[in-house]
């Protein structure tokens, strides 16, 4: 047995066995770094929620060649659906393809199970050489002066020092926010989703589905399902259960008064949805919430011994045609990890040395992508594209396809009175066009 | 003073899943926890440990029990051995209980053998009872509370319907302790990083000088000791020759007859025969197999 105590020293110290933090540490540790990664929950996962569709395939292959081989995935995402409802009709852009890159390795995006995803993505940390932690809380950083040296854990004699920290703490960054990287959270910048995993036949799922071995699918709701509250559904394949859920903003939740399990109820049994989900069973239940202003709500990066990652960074880009996050944590947490690495060579963990981490972030695409599309999340939780133009299109959709005997009416007096009966104004379209374009086209 | 905690690790109920159509269990979801009743007994050995004394945990396990022991190490135990014959895929009560009651035999009788009462998954309460019978000690179940006084353990037993009964026993003896007793303590930071690193001692069976065979004696035979089947009680029926004044007092008196006990004498066997033969009369026991 080696002699250790609470005091012992690490070169980096990792709060969070998530994406972010896993892969942080794992790279850390592959550098001969002596990496400790914290976790609260009882083992990685336990308490990691996300839709979940892995689009990081990439990423993680050049870390772990092969790496779906090894690794808990459900199903290969080659089908992905883009749906607009009202109450009673959805309106659906509908994407397949079999191209090499989406039915081949390393495929485009898996749906995962997080529990056993984390799990499994922190083993490999560990087996890199990190020493993993869990079932332990770190309640906050310690100091030396304007340096932080290590972390506070709620146990006893629970100081651990270290000369980096990298905070893959989640969305509530408490470290962010007592190293006064972060300010107070604004409830519309916050969604709040709430998941089931519903638990059906494999065969129903690629009956249902379409899909054929281990093909899955994403699709993605906007509309009705949400009533007024702003946000939005999903629902992804997994290998013998469904995950789906509601996202629904914050501050657009507290002003309807709505709950959102409510909202959940509501969305399963859309006409849309009902026969996808019919038939199965409740296996979990879950929530969290989702950072989804992305660049505008982005803390300071780094501090003097201190990098923040993952969801504590608002790595989360939520812009209506992309939904991901995983594949930003752990691209972000391995920016940090590159950061660690060239400060312990150098043996000086300042913010200068630290600024790197900005370095890596650009060369890995996060920071571009996120300024890229820093326009589009304000504009998707807008209160046209939430509610009038899902409305729209159901009922175009209606007039377009209704056989009544009546005179058929050419597209545009159709869609000019279909504008005209749901109220919206042609300057609003045309406005919400300039946003569309500032947010999406250049 | 030496003192042995056994351990076990068993799914967390809250997590087993069973298949409804199947009725099979999804062991993928499964998690493993330490069994309640053995965590309790293990908090009580540490609370009763003073200078100079050593706790030891064993378990009966495969490699993934060792989880386990790390979780003692991790709140302050001194020793830590795990028992398994590799290629074995579960043990019963009886073969559990004679690779620890060997294993304390082999690494020195401790004074005091701890145990939980019983598990959450199987549930049979035997194990402390059979160790007792290996080691030939006394063995005292169902213990809410312990101390030690002048090399005795005085204890509290819990009986059914909330009574308590309170008692003492020479060392060495077997005690099992009830679930929920007392919270296991939380592991500090120091204890819990070394617990992980730890190297857990293993002893297979050639080193608890057993053979494979020595563990597949014949099943044994446990008499289940039930509450018979209630029979109808007979209704009591007053003379109707006497005056009324006399029935209704036979009819007030009735309920309250005083519950005859009997005490038995004589040899330790004599005494269990007798006890036996009185379970079997009252329909407690079935005959003998």
């Amino acid at each position: 047995m080696t002699a250790t105590n609470g005091s012992e020293h690490f070169d980096v110290i990792v709060v969070g066995a998530g994406p972010a933090g896993s892969a942080a540490a794992l790279l850390a540790a592959r550098a001969g770094l002596k990496v400790i990664l914290i976790e609260r929950g009882e083992y990685p996962g336990a308490k990691n929620v996300s839709g979940a569709v892995f689009y990081g395939s990439t990423i993680l292959n050049q870390l772990i060649p092969e790496w779906w081989e090894q690794a808990p995935v459900e199903r290969h995402v080659c089908r992905r659906e883009l749906v607009l409802m009202s109450p009673t009709t959805s309106v659906s852009l509908d994407f397949r393809s079999a191209a090499e890159g989406y039915v081949r390795p390393p495929y485009n995006g898996f749906t995962v199970l997080r529990p056993k995803f984390d799990r499994w993505f922190a083993d490999q940390a560990e087996a890199a050489g990190a020493f993993l932690l869990t079932s332990t809380v770190v309640d906050d950083l310690l100091w030396d002066g304007p340096q932080v040296v290590g972390v506070k854990t709620r146990r006893d004699d629970g100081d651990i020092r270290g000369d980096v920290v990298i905070a893959c703490d989640g969305v509530n960054s408490w470290l962010a926010r007592k190293a006064g990287l972060q300010r107070e959270l604004r409830t519309h910048e916050l969604s709040l989703g709430v998941k089931e995993v519903i638990g059906l036949d494999e065969s129903l799922i690629r009956q249902r589905f379409q899909l054929a071995g281990d093909e899955g699918m994403a699709l993605e709701y906007v509309g009705a399902v949400t009533e007024a509250v702003h946000g939005g559904a999903f629902l992804y394949t997994n290998r013998n259960s469904l995950s789906l859920g509601v996202l629904a903003q914050l501050s657009s939740l507290v002003e309807h008064k709505k709950r959102p399990y409510d909202l959940l109820e509501t969305f399963k049994a859309h006409p849309a949805v009902a026969p996808l989900v019919r038939g199965g069973t409740l296996r979990e239940y879950s929530a969290h919430l989702i950072p989804e202003s992305g660049w505008n709500m982005m803390p300071a990066l780094f501090a003097d011994g201190l990098m923040v990652a993952g969801d504590a960074a608002a790595f989360c880009l939520a812009t209506g045609i992309y939904i991901e996050g995983i594949n930003y944590a752990m691209q972000s947490g391995l920016a940090a990890a590159e950061a660690a690495i060239l400060a312990c060579r150098r043996k000086e963990f300042s913010r200068y040395t630290l600024s790197h981490y900005m370095e890596a972030l650009r060369q890995r695409n996060v920071l571009t992508d996120f300024q890229a599309y820093r326009h589009a999340p304000g504009f998707v939780n807008g209160e046209r594209l939430q509610n009038l133009y899902p409305q729209l299109a159901a009922l175009g959709g209606e007039a377009l396809f209704r056989v009544d005997g009546n005179r058929k009416q050419k597209l545009l007096p159709l869609y000019w009175r279909t504008l005209r009966q749901v109220g919206a104004k042609p300057r609003h379209v045309l406005q919400d066009l300039y946003q569309v374009a500032r947010a999406y086209l250049w | 003073m030496r003192i042995a905690v056994c351990l076990s690790r068993l799914p967390d109920p809250e997590t087993v899943e069973v298949d409804p159509f199947t009725g099979a269990i999804d062991l993928s979801r499964t998690l493993y926890v330490l069994n309640p009743a053995d965590a309790a007994a293990l908090e009580l050995a540490l609370r009763l440990r003073s200078d100079g004394d050593s706790v030891t945990a064993l378990t009966v396990g495969p490699l993934e029990a060792e989880q386990v022991l790390r979780d003692a190490l991790a709140v302050g135990v001194d020793h830590v051995l795990r028992i398994w014959e590799e290629g074995r895929t579960t043990t019963r009560p009886a073969v559990t209980s004679l690779l620890l009651a060997t294993a304390l035999r082999t690494e020195g009788l401790p004074d005091l053998v701890v145990c939980g009462s019983r598990s959450l998954s199987g549930g049979s309460g035997k194990v402390p009872a059979f160790i007792a019978e290996y080691l030939d000690w006394p063995v005292v179940t169902d213990i809410l509370h312990f101390s030690l006084s002048n090399g005795r353990v005085r204890f509290r037993r819990r009986l059914p319907r909330g009574a308590r009964s309170e008692g003492e026993v020479t060392l060495p003896a077997v005690l099992a302790v009830e679930a929920g007793t007392a919270p296991l303590r939380y592991a500090g930071l120091p204890g819990l990083m070394q617990a992980k690193r730890a190297t857990i001692a293993h002893r297979q069976l050639p080193e608890l000088g057993l053979s494979p065979m020595d563990l597949n004696f014949p099943s044994s035979t446990a008499h289940a000791a039930m509450p018979p089947y209630p029979r109808p009680r007979e209704m009591f029926i007053p003379d109707s020759s006497l005056p009324p004044e006399e029935r209704v007092a036979q009819i007030m008196s009735a309920g309250v007859a005083q519950k005859a006990g009997r005490i038995v004498d004589g040899s330790p066997e004599e005494m269990a025969d007798a006890i036996l033969a009185f379970l079997q009369e009252h329909g407690f026991v079935a005959g003998p197999a």
